[in-house]
């Protein structure tokens, strides 16, 4: 084989490049059938013909072998004797697939068996040949050259074939040593121009007359490199064109054709032809020594190795070498790109621009001249950001390399699943950072199967639902802010929620309770979680045992993001955001304690500083965990010193017991930050402005918080830091070994001064924090809003426990607070509980004293509470931990039915007691409502108004009349829009106010609306809507629709208060 | 007879670069040091094990400062203003490793190198690739690649 490592890795390089397009050529010439675009035909034929040129000359028999047969297939179509059906495609595509793997691991590719591809391909030829030629294919023939050498082994079709096509052939005797390596060319180059003129038929060196030393005459040493040759150009323009002697250029005559003893039988072509070309050489190399030492003749020098490693190795053996040789020339081929030369020219050009602003500023600098210094430092930053901007170009490329392959796997898998299905790509030219563009290759892979194998329907089932019987899958790149956006979406059966859930469950990765209060989005990402696979077997297709969860980290890791959105039996997209490079990243530097911390921008959603004087009031703490309310959303909070146990290295100047005191009321930020800006260690020279804004008003500024909110997947919360300093592009570099475990970061950066400053990991920090639970709950919050067809009842509660084994629920929007007192503060006035609390008596009670259950256990602490109820706060003292969460309400309304308890039901797996916090208020002080008592008696007196209320949960039905009722009003009950649409219909006189809740089986609250408004008989009846969440867009829509007055559900004094004035009643 | 010592000591001749840790003097062999510094700009890795002192801007290259003093199970290195990082090369990456102070560079042949005793002070033995006894010091010939294990 030939070592020359420079040759034969431009040969590979070469030869994988002409491999590189066949793939959709060949399925566009699939695609065209029996029109045969003559163009793709012989752009195809013409590599596989490069290639085997190339390997003859190499040495590389197996390649040659199924070059060779390609390319006959191949000439067969392009003579229109075969038409390209997907069958011959298929045996095509994968004997290029095997030439490729053969190309990449050429050090082993004369081992390689490939009888079965020349089987199939030789299947091809002899089934279109005519009769006449059959035998041809097979036989070989000899070329006999008059001084009585022998070129051995040419198949006779092609010289007829070449014959027929009116071309002349030569064997032409190149000498590498004389004609080529003296003349500063390179064999490659030769057989490249060649194939301008012409056809190569075979190539190889004739190690059998590689001269001796005892050779006499001008050139004493020389190897031959015969090539056989057929082109259009007649005999006299062969010198010239050659550029040898014509000694050495042999025109082949059918006389000198000499019939081949073997024929191939077939089957074993490869390793005969192997053996054959092998043997020989062996034996020069044996007998004749001398030659090889003094002739630059790498050929023979590899032969005993090559062989004797045929001979001895097993297979298995062999491909564990051939892994090895694969790494290193893996190494190699991946080391080279090709870069645009006017690319280069512009780096080169840059690289000029750069010294001449090096030296300017040098000169600037020596002379101490002010203004040349900045002029050069303004162009070196201009210089910088240039280079960089091209550099990164150079790193770029089209992300069609890695989408074009696809047409392939959806076309194979399509076959192989007996379905049908068309890919579009769009966007191929969209480009990529090198190394992300390898990274999302086996996702996206992994992604597309997922959609040919469990997206797409097959054709009979697509027909029955009255689908196109061909699916689409749509590949879809483009640029969107900063960022490269892939979309993959299929039109096939889709995601159904409850399937999956299902599935989670089974699984064991979830539990029912989760799953109830999850919403239709979340349950679809739940495919998501590790060890989820949705195929009932695991195919040879999509299935290998990973699942989508791989696909999820892989993608994260490289600081994308992945959604999902699907509709059952309508399709389904999957949208990555992926960062244009992975080199240098935008970032928003942060800063706690003495060092700083840069949050990549993609995370990033806003800055938030909230005020000292607003940080009570806009920071709620719920059990253990801070969150904000950010326009109207819950946000949980993490504070990154208390995540990464941040110590304090200074001294506090301030007593540490009163700054416990401030951290339990979450202003512990004051004393820290404090610090912060006193310690001068803690200032670098970059922030020295920002130290002196803090001197001018450190009280005011250091008691600030400020928020990073941050998202990473399906997590978005808060980051607590002490400073917000510049956004800059950082350069990421890798950690060492020993800080692999810290999952905190993503790396570090070096900062402007030289410092190094941690990258934080967004995700990391989420799962670090165990903040799934909160977020899952702000991302119900968020869905819920936008699922507004669904008839799901959901609310937030506040969960809290009574004594350690009781487990109770609240309504959250009648919390005010939850506070922490001392007991000992606690004072016991006129047989009541109660605490002093910002400048008034808060009474307290516990729930042992309206409802049978047991009493609070003694402790030094208490937990309370705070609700407010007609405007008077009450404590409720409960037993941590308080959470929040929102839930769906399905609640057992009989079994644990008791005073001031309303009912039961699971959540979390705990049987929790819903506290009726009106009932519980009314038992302890019956006085607070004895205005409702009075105004229900003179309604009792001047005639009941009546109420239509339509709702559809049992629970809230039965809740809301309640109230009603004890205030006078007469309730007609309906159980979803369109009963109460027919009630009203049938008592529309009656009735004097509409109450109606939104979400509702058969027809909504907007709907009913919508009716009654429109309604000639009804259009004067004002229309309440009970919303378990009120959004914007949700006020909006039912604005447009004519809704009055929106109210949150079991808020009953607004509720009343708003429906009485609607009847215009006094209070 | 003299021209015998030359080849023999080219041949086994190494040095080693001393220092104390924790009031033991040990030595690295001088062909695994990158260099030494003292460089106080450290940034410090909230979260990383405790012998993690930090890590530093090397040129462009983070360099992860390993305290060595709390790797060998010893006290923690206290600063002074004769600490020192000892920048080694291990396993194709650059790690700093911070000692109480540097001493002096020791040549000694191979075969003046015992093989190490099951622990020298309060480290312990498997650190050590073997012990060389100078006059007055017995010098600990640390294993970087073990000591450097996670």
């Amino acid at each position: 084989m030939f070592e020359d490592d420079e040759t034969l890795q431009m040969y590979i390089e070469e030869s994988l490049e002409h491999l590189g397009d066949i793939e959709s050529d060949l399925l566009t010439i699939e695609e065209a059938g029996k029109d045969i675009d003559l163009d793709l035909v012989n752009n195809v034929f013409r590599a596989a013909h490069s290639i085997k040129g190339g390997a003859g000359f190499m040495g590389l028999t197996t390649i040659k072998e199924l070059a060779h047969h390609l390319e006959n297939v191949l000439g067969l179509i392009r003579n229109q004797e075969l038409i390209p059906d997907s069958n011959r495609i298929s045996v095509l595509l994968k004997g290029f697939d095997q030439l490729e793997s053969l190309l990449n691991h050429i050090q082993t590719s004369n081992e390689t068996d490939i009888s079965h591809h020349i089987q199939a391909l030789e299947k091809i030829t002899h089934s279109s040949v005519p009769e006449e030629k059959q035998d041809m294919v097979d036989q070989m023939v000899d070329i006999v050259l008059t001084d009585g050498r022998i070129f051995q082994q040419i198949s006779m079709y092609e010289i007829d074939r070449s014959k027929s096509e009116g071309k002349n052939l030569f064997l032409v005797e190149y000498d590498l040593i004389n004609d080529i390596h003296r003349k500063g060319k390179n064999p490659i180059e030769i057989l490249r121009n060649l194939q301008k003129t012409g056809t190569i038929i075979d190539a190889r060196i004739d190690c059998d007359y590689v001269g001796t030393l005892e050779d006499q005459g001008p050139s004493p040493v020389r190897i031959p490199l015969q090539v056989l040759f057929a082109s259009i150009i007649e005999y006299d323009m062969a010198e010239t064109l050659f550029d040898i002697s014509d000694r050495y250029i042999h025109a082949v005559s059918d006389e000198m054709l000499v019939a081949s003893d073997t024929a191939l039988p077939g089957v074993q072509p490869s390793a005969m032809q192997a053996r054959e070309s092998v043997a020989p050489h062996r034996e020069q190399a044996t007998g004749a020594p001398e030659s090889v030492s003094v002739g630059k003749s790498p050929a023979p020098e590899d032969i005993p190795a090559a062989a004797a490693s045929a001979d001895t190795e097993q297979p298995s053996k062999a491909e564990g070498r051939s892994s090895e040789n694969e790494l290193q020339l893996g190494q190699k081929t991946q080391s080279s790109l090709r870069v645009n030369v006017g690319l280069l020219d512009t780096l080169m050009n840059l690289a000029g621009e750069l010294v001449l602003g090096r030296n300017q500023l040098l000169q600037g600098v020596n002379s101490a001249n002010t203004k040349a210094t900045e002029l050069s430092s303004q162009r070196i930053d201009m210089i910088t950001s240039e280079l960089q901007e091209a550099i990164m170009r150079t790193r770029m490329q089209p992300i069609a390399n890695i989408l074009n392959k696809f047409s392939r796997v959806v076309r194979d898998m399509s076959h192989q699943l007996g379905k049908s299905i068309d890919l579009q790509i769009i966007g191929k030219e969209v480009e990529l950072d090198k190394t992300i563009l390898e990274a999302i290759n086996d996702p996206l892979t992994h992604l597309v199967r997922n959609s040919v194998d469990h997206g797409i329907e097959t054709p009979m089932e697509r027909e029955q639902m009255g689908k196109d019987a061909t699916g689409t899958i749509t590949l879809k790149a483009f640029h969107d802010a900063g960022q490269v956006n892939l979309i993959i979406s299929d039109d096939g059966r889709g995601l159904v929620p409850e399937k999956i859930a299902k599935a989670a469950i089974a699984k064991g990765l979830v539990t029912d309770q989760q799953v109830a209060e999850m919403s239709e989005k979340a349950k679809m990402e739940l495919i998501f979680l590790p060890g989820f696979s949705t195929a009932k077997e695991v195919t040879d297709v999509s299935g290998r045992g990973v699942g989508m969860d791989v696909v999820v980290t892989n993608i994260q890791s490289l600081g994308g993001i992945i959604e999902l959105d699907s509709t059952p039996g309508q399709g389904t997209d999957i949208q990555i955001k992926l960062p244009l490079t992975l080199a240098i990243i935008p970032s928003q530097i942060t800063s706690v304690g003495k060092e700083r911390y840069a949050l990549p921008q993609v995370n990033l959603k806003e800055l938030l500083r909230i005020p000292a004087a607003q940080v009570k009031d806009k920071i709620e703490k719920v059990g253990d965990a801070a969150v904000v309310r950010l326009r109207g959303e819950l946000l949980p909070l993490l504070n990154l010193s208390q995540m990464l146990g941040i110590e304090k290295t200074f001294v506090d100047p301030e007593t540490s017991e009163e700054q416990k005191d401030r951290r339990k009321n979450l202003a512990d930020r004051r004393s820290k930050k404090h610090l912060t800006a006193e310690d001068p260690a803690g200032s670098a020279p970059v922030e020295e402005h920002e130290e002196r804004s803090g001197k001018d008003r450190r009280y005011r500024a250091s008691s600030a918080m400020n928020i990073a909110v941050v998202s990473a997947g399906a997590f978005k919360y808060g980051l607590v830091v002490d400073q917000l300093h510049d956004s800059e592009e950082i350069v990421v570099k890798p950690v060492g070994r020993h800080l692999k475990k810290c999952t905190a970061y993503a790396g570090a950066t070096i900062m402007g001064d030289g410092k190094v400053a941690l990258i934080l990991d967004i995700s990391n920090l989420a799962q670090m924090a165990e903040l799934a639970t909160v977020s899952e709950v702000g991302q119900m919050a968020l869905t819920t809003e936008d699922d507004t067809g669904k008839n799901k009842d959901r609310a937030a509660l506040l969960t809290f426990k009574n004594t350690d084994t009781g487990h109770f629920a609240a309504p959250l929007n009648l919390v005010e607070r939850i506070e922490r007192i001392k007991t000992a503060d606690i004072e016991q006035i006129g047989g009541r509980k109660v605490v002093q609390y910002r400048g008034g008596a808060l009474p307290l009670y516990e729930l042992s004293q309206v409802a049978d259950v047991d009493s609070l256990p003694e402790k030094e602490l208490q937990e309370v509470i705070v609700f407010k109820v007609k405007n008077r706060e009450l404590g409720l003292m409960v037993t941590p931990p308080v959470d929040t969460m929102e839930v769906v309400l399905n609640v057992d309304e009989t079994t644990l039915k008791q005073p001031a308890i309303s009912g039961s039901m699971i959540i979390n797996g705990h049987t929790t007691l819903l506290v009726d916090i009106f009932e519980m208020v009314k038992m302890l002080n019956p006085d607070w409502f004895a205005r409702e008592a009075l105004a229900a008696a003179e309604m009792a007196k001047n005639g009941e108004k009546i109420l239509l209320f339509a709702e559809d949960s049992a629970f809230f039905r039965n809740q809301v009349k309640k109230y009603l009722e004890e205030d006078g009003f007469k309730i007609i009950e309906a159980e979803d829009g369109l009963l109460a649409w027919e009630l009203l219909k049938e008592r529309g006189d009656d009735i004097d106010l509409v109450v109606t809740d939104l979400e509702m089986p058969n027809m909504d609250g907007f709907e009913l609306t919508r009716r009654i408004k429109n309604d000639p008989r009804f259009s004067h009846l004002k229309v309440i809507a009970l919303t378990s969440l009120a959004s914007d867009a949700h006020i909006e829509k039912g604005k447009s629709v004519g809704i009055d007055d929106y109210e949150i559900k079991l808020d009953r004094e607004k509720l009343m208060t708003v429906i009485r004035q609607h009847l215009n009643l006094s209070r | 007879m003299a021209h015998e010592t030359t080849t023999d000591t080219t041949a086994e001749t190494l040095e080693f670069s001393t220092f104390y840790v924790g009031g033991a003097l040990c030595g690295i062999n001088i062909l695994h040091i990158q260099e030494i510094n003292k460089n106080v700009d450290i940034t410090q890795v909230p979260q990383a094990a405790d012998y993690v002192k930090g890590i530093l801007n090397l040129r462009g290259r983070i360099v992860t400062i390993i305290d060595l003093g709390a790797k060998l199970g010893l006290e923690p290195v206290t600063e002074t203003k004769d600490n020192r990082n000892i920048i080694v090369n291990s396993e194709d990456e650059h790690i700093g490793l911070l000692v109480d102070a540097i001493s002096d560079v020791v040549s000694a042949s191979r075969d003046a190198i015992e093989p190490s005793p099951s622990n020298i002070g309060a480290i312990r033995g498997k650190f050590f690739t073997g012990v060389l006894k100078t006059e007055k010091h017995l010098i600990g010939i640390l294993d970087i690649d073990e000591v450097l294990k996670e």
